[in-house]
């Protein structure tokens, strides 16, 4: 095999991101890809087209999606005539619809449907048949746009933004150095939490007991208050728990100053999670918000506890192997239900270097709409900017409240399934409590009929929510797609960013319910199907046998599919990754945006040592150092130094060979246990520059916080390799991979 | 006990600001809320007779004071006090406008205040004891004008009272001596009428006289 393929020659992602593909020209108007980016921009006319089609037909929506400085989605008010939409169908007024009899009536573009023009919104058609007020209507010239949202489309008034924190305080998250460095972020941020002057805030702290904090404004410190009694949770103070942060501002501040020392003596190491969970939902029932629980240990005590099925490893390859990554007490999906229904939004993050049973905890962030951040064995001197960053990014990045999203298209078109995390309240009908720029949502469709007739699919996403700013607000994102009857069309528009972020969900939730092994089948069964139907189009007239044929849009595919087969939640088998850490990072690629997930797959390698050996720099030499190496064994030379960034963890990979000048001024021991060590600068040239290499690498994607890890090139024979290293390099390394055939 | 709070534009009823986390331990909360939705409805009507008004609903009223082109509507338990009650919204509409009076006008989304509900929040707590030192003061100095008044009419009631008396009294004289003076008259009448018909009597009797001495020597 090796000798016909010629690995230099593969394509590989290396000149930056994979860009999506667009039908800029005949749809000026849709909505950027950042939000809407459709598997393939073609949609297929017939049953019989889309069974040759193997990959998923569907699409990725991130509503919330960051916009660059001045491609800001535009904010529309209706006041007079309420918001234009479509009387049959509800679709929103979009660039799309078409004006007919002098501008008196209008036809909705998904429905046909011919709706009347309000007197208000009335504008008389020029000889083309367009408006001749399109200048200042945005809502009918751009692809995204916001409404605000009248009366009718609130069932209570705007929810101000509530921030509420549930904190493990056993002996563990105290010696971890968790609880101070939860405290000092909170309080850092305090500032920085959207939704001034409304904010409200609150705490409850749990071991063995609960603990709630009276925060009233008129008390100089807080006062607290133990529920012992787990069994039968109740809550002591009907008020006063849940604070206006500005209104009781000194008071939070003094809690957060002395929580560490509060709890520094307890030897305390049980964890009445469950009853905990209750205690927070009963206080933020009222109003809803976002609940972040900080968990250090295994829930012990009281409804809800987890038993340590991690070290069951004897099931692993049997049929129930699934098992251990489905949570096994209902009480978590219950919880999650319960939250959801009065929008309150669950992140969970999770420190313990033992068993945490996340594919449980995790369950409550899957269907509440939030996420679950993991930080493995959690030292405070070494994680601590790790969890700064991404904890402070959690609390002030600019969030949705009380959200519902739903995504409606034309006829003879149906989403069928969704992939993400949230509640689905109806067939085409999402519950968010809260969602923000960092989530993505996927959606697979069906034909409804055997035969499409009409000539373009529109696809429109409507997010109503609340703002940080009590407002109230729909964002829509409109797009449109030709029908085709050509195959090779569809081929030809393919976006292979949206078609692994599907295949990525599609076999994270098929690990939920079969072996991992079936999963990895899936996802290569998946795509040798897909190419083989290409070929068999184009075969006969370039007669290329032993050869692959792969359509130029789709050329990354194969080489995504064996980097996803090789991530940590489908790679291997038992001993490959731990139990946990497959669960939060399968739980967390159900929530990437493309870019990121496509990043995580296939990490970028720079080559480092010769930039920092240079005798003098010219100051654009920091732009020009990203160039990106294929990951081979064949790149890593032993005399040179390398990083791995995936968007969630530097690796610098250390060669045998390596220059040890280079490891003296960065400070590297050899000697000690490369997994505690940390980067930090000291004061010659060359530490500068790597310090500030890696921040730029940190820049560009500014949603995770990369942390360094050492590895080291060792000779197998002397020294057995550390875990870091073997995972690494089965992750990164491609391997021979079969022919596709 | 202040239960709901709302504060709505009086010329279209767009709502302004409500109360945050209101009512959440009436039952059939969402019925109330609905009231006081068409209400405000009614009022944008221009049916607004009244600047204050209660109106009872079931185990509870609503009060409400209209200014400014803004209707402050509460929804409160019968036994509250109503003079607290109109205080309450006395203090939400001084802040109200003093914070947003510029800009009640131009307002183009529903909850265009919602940041007020913060201050409604405290107001209520201020409010929600009726026996607090606060509220009580403020009953009593009402109670004190009350008395004030109370005494004020008893000491009119006293002198007209006195009043009464003297007006009884001069009524019963002036009716005795009403009844001397008819007397008076009376026989004052008699005698002008003796004096009148006097001299013609006495030639008529003279006259008779001769008449009746002739007859008798004829």
């Amino acid at each position: 095999m090796d000798s016909v393929l010629d690995s230099k020659a593969l394509p590989r992602p290396l000149k930056g991101d994979v860009e999506p593909t667009i039908h800029w020209d005949i749809y000026p108007m849709n909505c950027d890809p950042r939000y809407l980016q459709l598997t393939t921009s073609c949609i297929p006319n017939s049953q019989s087209l889309l069974s040759r089609w193997h990959l998923p037909l569907g699409a990725v929506v991130c509503p919330l999606a960051e916009a660059p400085v001045g491609e800001e989605v535009p904010i529309v008010n209706f006041v007079s005539t309420g918001i234009i939409r479509c009387r049959r169908c509800r679709t929103y007024v979009n660039p799309y619809v078409t004006f007919t009899d002098g501008g008196r009536k209008w036809r909705c573009n998904i429905c046909a449907f011919l709706n009347d023009v309000p007197g208000d919104y009335f504008a008389h058609l020029d000889a083309t048949g367009r408006r001749i007020d399109l200048d200042q209507r945005p809502e009918l010239t751009k692809g995204s746009v916001e409404f605000v949202a009248p009366t009718e489309y609130m069932a209570r008034p705007p929810m101000p933004p509530l921030y509420f924190f549930l904190i493990d305080v056993s002996i563990s998250s105290v010696r971890s150095g968790m609880l101070g460095a939860v405290a000092e972020t909170i309080k850092s941020c305090l500032d920085d939490l959207p939704g001034f002057p409304r904010t409200q805030i609150g705490f409850i702290t749990f071991d063995s007991m609960i603990h709630f904090y009276n925060m009233k404004s008129t008390l100089t410190q807080p006062q607290m208050m133990v529920v012992s009694d787990v069994d039968d949770v109740f809550v002591p103070l009907p008020d006063d728990l849940l604070v206006n942060l500005s209104e009781s501002r000194r008071v939070v501040e003094t809690f957060l100053d002395s929580l560490p020392s509060m709890f520094q003596d307890t030897m305390n190491v049980e964890s009445a999670f469950g009853p905990a969970l209750k205690a927070a939902f009963m206080v933020m029932n009222k109003l809803g918000g976002k609940l972040m629980i900080f968990l250090n240990t295994l829930p012990s005590l009281g409804v809800g506890r987890l038993r340590l099925r991690g070290s069951d490893t004897h099931v692993y390859g049997t049929d129930k192997e699934q098992a251990l990554r489905v949570a096994e007490d209902t009480f978590y999906k219950q919880m999650a239900a319960d939250f959801t229904k009065y929008q309150i939004a669950v992140n969970i993050y999770a420190f313990s270097d033992k068993y945490t049973d996340i594919a449980s905890l995790g369950t409550i962030s899957k269907y509440s709409g939030g996420q679950v951040y993991y930080y493995p064995s959690f030292l405070s001197a070494v994680h601590q900017d790790k969890l700064k960053h991404e904890f402070a990014r959690d609390l002030t990045r600019e969030t949705a409240w009380e959200a519902l999203l739903r995504i409606r298209c034309g006829k003879g078109v149906r989403f069928t399934s969704y992939h993400g995390n949230f509640m689905q309240r109806s067939t085409d009908l999402l519950a968010l409590p809260a969602v923000d720029c960092d989530k993505a949502f996927a959606m697979q469709l069906c034909l409804e009929e055997t035969l499409l007739t009409i000539q373009t699919v529109y696809f429109q996403v409507a997010l109503l929510y609340t703002s940080s700013s009590g407002e109230r607000r729909i964002r829509v994102h409109t797009a449109a797609a030709p029908v085709v009857a050509d195959l090779g069309e569809m081929y030809r528009h393919a976006d292979t960013g949206a078609i692994v972020s599907l295949i990525c969900r599609i076999a994270i939730e098929k690990t939920l319910n079969s072996k991992l092994e079936d999963a990895r089948n899936a996802v290569q069964l998946r795509i040798v199907k897909a190419l083989r139907e290409y070929r068999n189009l184009y075969a006969v007239q370039h007669r290329l046998a032993g050869r692959i044929i792969y359509p130029e849009s789709l050329k990354y595919l194969p080489l995504y599919g064996l980097s996803l087969c090789k991530s940590i939640p489908l790679c291997g088998g038992n001993a490959d990754a731990l139990l946990d850490d497959r669960c939060a990072v399968g739980s967390t690629m159900m929530i990437l945006p493309i870019k990121r997930l496509l990043k995580l797959l296939y990490p970028s390698l720079v080559r480092i040592d010769t930039y920092l050996l240079k005798a003098s720099l010219k100051d654009d030499e920091l732009e020009e150092i990203g160039e990106r190496l294929p990951l081979t064994l064949q790149s890593l030379d032993s005399r040179g130094l390398y990083v791995f960034d995936d968007g969630f963890r530097f690796v610098i990979w250390i060669g045998r060979l390596l220059s040890s000048d280079i490891a003296k001024n960065l400070n590297i021991d050899f000697a000690a246990d490369l997994s505690k060590v940390n980067l930090f600068e000291s004061e010659n040239e060359m530490s500068k520059r790597l310090v500030r290499l890696l921040k730029k690498f940190r820049e560009s994607d500014p949603s995770y916080y990369q942390l360094c890890y050492f590895v080291r090139q060792v000779d197998h024979a002397i020294a057995p390799p550390s875990p870091e290293k073997c995972i690494i390099c089965r992750r990164y390394f491609e391997h021979k991979y079969e022919q596709a055939r | 006990m202040v239960k709901v709070t709302m504060i709505a534009r009086v010329t279209d009823g767009l709502p302004l600001a409500e109360g945050l986390d209101d009512g959440r331990d009436v039952p059939d909360i969402e019925y109330y809320k609905q009231q006081m939705k068409s209400l405000f409805k009614n009022l944008s009507k221009g049916q607004n007779d009244a600047s204050r008004m209660s109106i009872e609903s079931g185990p509870y009223v609503f009060h409400y004071i209209i200014e400014g082109h803004v209707c402050y509507l509460t929804m409160c338990d019968r036994a509250y006090p109503k003079k607290l009650a109109f205080q309450y919204l006395e203090d939400l509409k001084n802040e109200f406008e003093r914070v947003n009076g510029s800009q009640i006008e131009t307002a183009a989304r529903p909850y265009a205040f919602i940041k007020f509900d913060t201050f409604i929040q405290k107001t209520k707590k201020l409010y929600q004891d009726t026996r607090t030192q606060r509220n009580i003061a403020k009953l009593n100095d009402e109670l004190y004008e009350v008395h004030q008044i109370m005494t004020r009419n008893v000491q009119e009631v006293l002198g007209v009272g006195e009043k009464l008396d003297q007006v009884s009294q001069m009524s019963s004289r002036l009716t005795s001596e009403t009844r001397l003076i008819a007397d008076k008259a009376r026989d004052l009448n008699r005698q002008a009428l003796i004096r009148k018909w006097a001299p013609f009597a006495i030639v008529i009797g003279v006259v008779l006289l001769l008449f009746w001495v002739k007859t008798k020597i004829w």
